[in-house]
């Protein structure tokens, strides 16, 4: 067993595996915070599906599909930020529409290409196994400018998330802020898919910070325990994959699905149900 | 503060709020009073510049609304958050007030009876306790002007007139102007200097033993209304 891991541990792949999926369980878990704070998990799940737009975009243009996938990711933000305050539909209403739209299009754009699709099955289930260097390098900058943002901002985004209106008397400039975590949670989603997957992506946002609250007596520790859990369930779902030979994305969220099923068996336990 | 000429709607041609005019002087207990859709919670939000008016203009504190922000604070009347988040009382007031010192909040928190919950989570606290801490909140910024909305909504009676004695002696002091917001035609008549009675257009302003005249009473909430006084206050 230890030889297999030391063994582990020195192919080049997993070590960029281990990388980015370090930043990446980092920076989701702890956006993911906010995202559930203010009740936005399926933001999360559009942002990815949509996305898919800009993977058959990269594709079909020979340009990297993770690129054009960014892209698609920011401007998904920005179109879901100004119609819901130059409209009266409802933020869930929207999101559907252009998430259903996004994948849409991405399918109808594929299907011009023939053959297997390699590219696609790895954005639509995740590849952290064979991530490039370039790729590396473009989620380690990205993730580090975030987990920056993130620790700067953490005041103002709390109090937005808490009360929108009261939290502009407290130096808040809400509405530039919203836009500003819009785009924010759009680029970490679209990062997260390269490793995770379109239909993944969103549990590894949303199952931390949900396992945290149960345990957290404080907004400090709820942060706290939402990344080590989302790094807990990378680095064990990596491993799981490598001895068991079982696709690496599904494995990471089977780990935070079971850590979860634990934590919530013994929370009801504790409230006698 | 002033009001000079203020419009408000929120769609074409209906308005909210009709050439409303006033003044309150600085250190004045103001409350506005007006029946379900007069306008009063949309007035309070024009005041402090989260509603822009179509027409007239807004002066708090000498400047704009927005200047005048620093210097403000409010109390909402629902405070909507998810309550199963872990955000104790302690951090909820350092986010809102980063510079202010930690002792400072402890000795606010405890000069009001609150001191055993600084560590309890923002959640579990009672109607009662959250609009304590959402006072003290306001007033850790010694504003000079404290907005509130309807804010004993949602706490029993006891509850609700010690929160009222607490603002008053706040108000006292630190000699804060209040702007309140109030169903209570016994909480305007006890507590405020002035009454500023809105249904859509300023119906009536003054002292609460003039503003709050039966006639005054009838115009804003039908011809049943009127003012009772418990024997016990």
């Amino acid at each position: 067993m230890t030889m297999e891991l030391l063994e582990m541990a020195r192919l080049p792949f997993m070590q960029r595996a281990l990388a980015a999926g370090v930043a990446i369980g980092l920076i989701l878990p702890f956006l993911g915070v906010f995202v559930t704070l203010r009740r936005m998990s399926f933001f999360g799940d559009g942002i990815a599906h949509a996305t898919m737009a800009g993977v058959a975009i990269g594709l079909i243009a020979g340009v990297s599909p993770f690129i054009t996938a960014l892209a698609v990711g920011v401007l998904f933000g920005a179109g879901v930020y100004l119609l819901e305050r130059r409209t009266s539909i409802s933020t869930d209403a929207l999101i559907g529409v252009l998430f259903t739209g996004g994948l849409a299009l991405g399918i109808v754009l594929i299907s011009q290409r023939r053959g297997y699709q390699p590219e696609l099955m790895s954005f639509l289930f995740g590849s952290i196994l064979s991530i490039s260097a370039l790729d590396l390098g473009i989620i380690l900058g990205f993730s580090a400018v975030i987990v920056t943002v993130l620790v700067l901002l953490l005041r103002q985004l709390t109090l937005l998330a808490l009360d929108k209106e009261s939290a502009r008397l407290y130096g808040v400039r809400a509405e530039p802020l919203d836009f500003f975590f819009y785009e924010l949670l759009c680029v970490t989603i679209v990062l997260g898919v390269k490793l995770l997957g379109i239909i993944l992506v969103s549990a590894l946002l949303i199952i931390p910070p949900t396992i945290a609250k149960l345990l957290s007596p404080s907004f400090k520790a709820l942060i706290g325990v939402s990344v080590l859990a989302g790094e807990l369930f990378i680095i064990l779902g990596l491993l799981l994959s490598y001895l068991l030979d079982l696709p690496a994305g599904p494995s990471i969220i089977l780990v935070g699905v079971a850590v979860f099923l634990l934590v919530a068996a013994r929370h009801m336990a504790f409230r006698g149900l | 503060m002033r009001a000079e000429g203020v419009w408000v709607a929120f769609e074409p041609g209906n308005w909210v709020l009709e050439d409303v005019s006033f003044s309150v002087p600085q250190g004045s207990i103001a409350a506005v009073i007006g029946p379900n859709g007069s306008g009063k919670t949309t007035l309070l939000k024009v005041l402090l510049g989260f509603v822009a008016p179509q027409r007239g203009r807004v002066r708090v504190l000498g400047g704009t609304p927005r200047q005048a922000r620093r210097d403000v604070a409010y109390v909402p009347q629902r405070f909507t958050f998810d309550k199963s988040f872990p955000i104790t009382v302690m951090e909820f007031l350092r986010f809102s007030h980063p510079e202010c010192p930690k002792e400072k909040i402890v000795r606010y928190v405890s000069h009001l009876g609150m001191g055993a919950m600084l560590d309890s989570k923002l959640g579990s606290l009672s109607g009662g306790q959250l609009q304590r801490v959402l006072i003290e909140r306001a007033m850790l910024g010694d504003p000079k002007v404290l907005f509130l909305d309807e804010p004993a909504s949602g706490i029993d009676i006891g509850g609700e007139q010690t929160f009222y004695e607490l603002v008053m002696h706040l108000h006292k002091e630190h000699g804060s102007t209040v702007i309140m917001v109030s169903h209570e035609l016994d909480v305007v008549a006890n507590y405020s200097n002035l009454v500023l009675c809105l249904n859509r257009t300023l119906v009536c302003q003054g002292r609460p033993e003039q503003a709050l005249s039966p006639e005054t009473l009838r115009e804003l909430y039908g011809k049943d209304a009127a003012l009772y006084h418990h024997r016990d206050r």
